[in-house]
């Protein structure tokens, strides 16, 4: 009875260790969908008692129409050419229904909905984050603060390039600049760069505003700090970019635009893909 | 069977709960670990292998249960540490000696969690060591601890005296639900 008590737990200890290996060198992809499969519903059954509670039930319909007008809202927004323009966004609705502690949150809209990996997230104010992967019924959203995250992103007035990162200690994100002369005082706003086919980031999404200008430290970059728009402790409803709408013209236009725009080696773009993989692999 | 459906219902409600609830709920300086805190309470009523398998499988739920992004494993190994301390150390006692115990534990893995956490993940140490959730769940454990041995309900599982019958096993089946 003795050994058995001893030998158990140093058996789970090591397996735990061979899970720590496992999960380093190969990321355990099945076990982390299972944990969404079961988790995930429960999450989401939590949260809809919860709402249902609260009688919000009623405000769906709303809430879709709400999610509709954003996505006009933000296509309309576009004002200079990005590397991925379209007429509309097709998006779905979903609520946050749980907060980790890795500076990610729990959506109740998943793979059945559509929903893939490196699509954006964004709410009333701004940008949330991008998703990290999908489950059945819920999706597991990186913010935009986490340690992880680097997003392309430029400043509105002036257009400059640069990459925002999270300073997840703070709640703020820090934006360098590509450009070491470029023009950069608090007030500023800052927005998504956009990626090339729009994962994971669609164009011109507002991410927050600058709050102080960092000293140089070398001449390389210059870097800001940006208070983001989205408040990230009290999120609740947001808005998930499918793609753009399935309508034949903007499908074609779009994927027209990437060919040849190929060509056009748009720097933007490229930094960006290169961060997203970086956040990635981390 | 009282055991089973306890460590069934910590395993599968306290991870939902943290992430549902209590992070949700933005308390100041980031809110107690639910799931550690549910090991603490239920594993001194266990036997040593038993409260080690409850740490490893309520750890390995929080390691998958989304939104978690770290590396699986990571917070199963620390419970199933702390679950099999907390059932070794014999859980006859006043309260106020348990409700320490349990604080030892609560903090103990909290800082091996938030140091793997640095190490495995890049965690920045400031976040993975945050102070203000070390003092929410060390607080919470000993306060669930010391409440769960003042009910007289459990202090009747205290009182059994050991037999003589089986005197090489140390951990009376009285005091301990399995």
């Amino acid at each position: 009875m003795r050994a058995a008590g001893r030998r158990a737990p140093a058996l789970l200890a090591l397996v735990s260790a061979a899970l720590i290996v496992a999960d380093t060198v190969t990321p355990l992809a099945p076990l982390r969908a299972f944990g969404s499969a079961v988790y995930g519903g429960l999450e989401d059954a939590a949260s809809a008692g919860v709402r249902w509670a609260s009688g919000e039930r009623r405000l769906e319909e709303l809430e879709r129409e709400n999610a509709r007008l954003r996505a006009d809202l933000l296509a309309a927004r576009g004002t200079t050419p990005s590397p991925a323009q379209a007429d509309g966004y097709r998006v779905v609705p979903a609520h946050v229904i749980g907060f980790g502690r890795d500076g990610t949150v729990t959506v109740d809209t998943g793979a059945d909905a559509g929903v893939a990996r490196d699509m954006t997230v964004f709410d009333g104010n701004g940008l949330v984050g991008r998703v990290l992967r999908s489950g059945p019924g819920t999706a597991t959203v990186q913010l935009a603060t986490a340690s992880g995250a680097s997003i392309g992103a430029r400043l509105e007035g002036s257009r400059e390039v640069g990459l925002v990162t999270g300073v997840p200690e703070r709640g703020l994100l820090r934006l360098s600049l590509l450009n070491p002369s470029a023009e950069v005082k608090p007030g500023d706003r800052v927005v998504t760069l956009g990626s090339r086919d729009m994962r994971p980031y669609v164009p011109d999404v507002p991410i927050g505003t600058v709050v102080t200008v960092e000293p140089a430290p070398d001449a390389l970059t210059r870097t800001a700090l940006v208070r983001p728009f989205a408040r990230f402790t009290a999120l609740d409803l947001v808005t998930v970019v499918l793609g753009p709408q399935p309508d034949g013209a903007a499908v074609d236009a779009s994927a027209g635009k990437g060919t040849t725009k190929a060509g056009d080696g748009d720097k933007g773009a490229d930094r960006d893909e290169g961060g997203s993989k970086k956040a990635k692999g981390a | 069977m009282k055991a089973v459906v306890l460590s069934v219902l910590v395993v599968l409600v306290a991870p939902v709960l943290q992430v549902a609830v209590v992070n949700g709920l933005s308390l100041p300086g980031g809110g107690p670990d639910v799931v550690l805190v549910g090991v603490i309470a239920l594993a001194p009523h266990l036997r040593p292998g038993a409260g080690a398998f409850l740490g490893f499988a309520a750890g390995l739920a929080a390691d998958i249960a989304p939104p978690a992004d770290h590396t699986i494993g990571r917070l199963a190994l620390v419970l199933c540490l702390a679950g099999w301390v907390c059932a070794r150390v014999t859980a006859d006692g006043t309260a106020g000696r348990r409700a320490a115990v349990a604080a030892a534990v609560a903090l103990g893995a909290t800082l091996a969690g938030g140091v793997l956490a640095a190490l495995l993940d890049g965690t920045p140490w400031g976040t993975a060591l945050a102070p203000g959730a070390v003092a929410w769940t060390v607080g919470l454990a000993a306060l669930v601890v010391a409440a769960l041995a003042l009910l007289p309900r459990r202090r009747s599982f205290g009182r059994v005296p050991r037999s003589r019958d089986r005197p090489r096993d140390p951990y009376g089946r009285g005091r301990r639900l399995a």
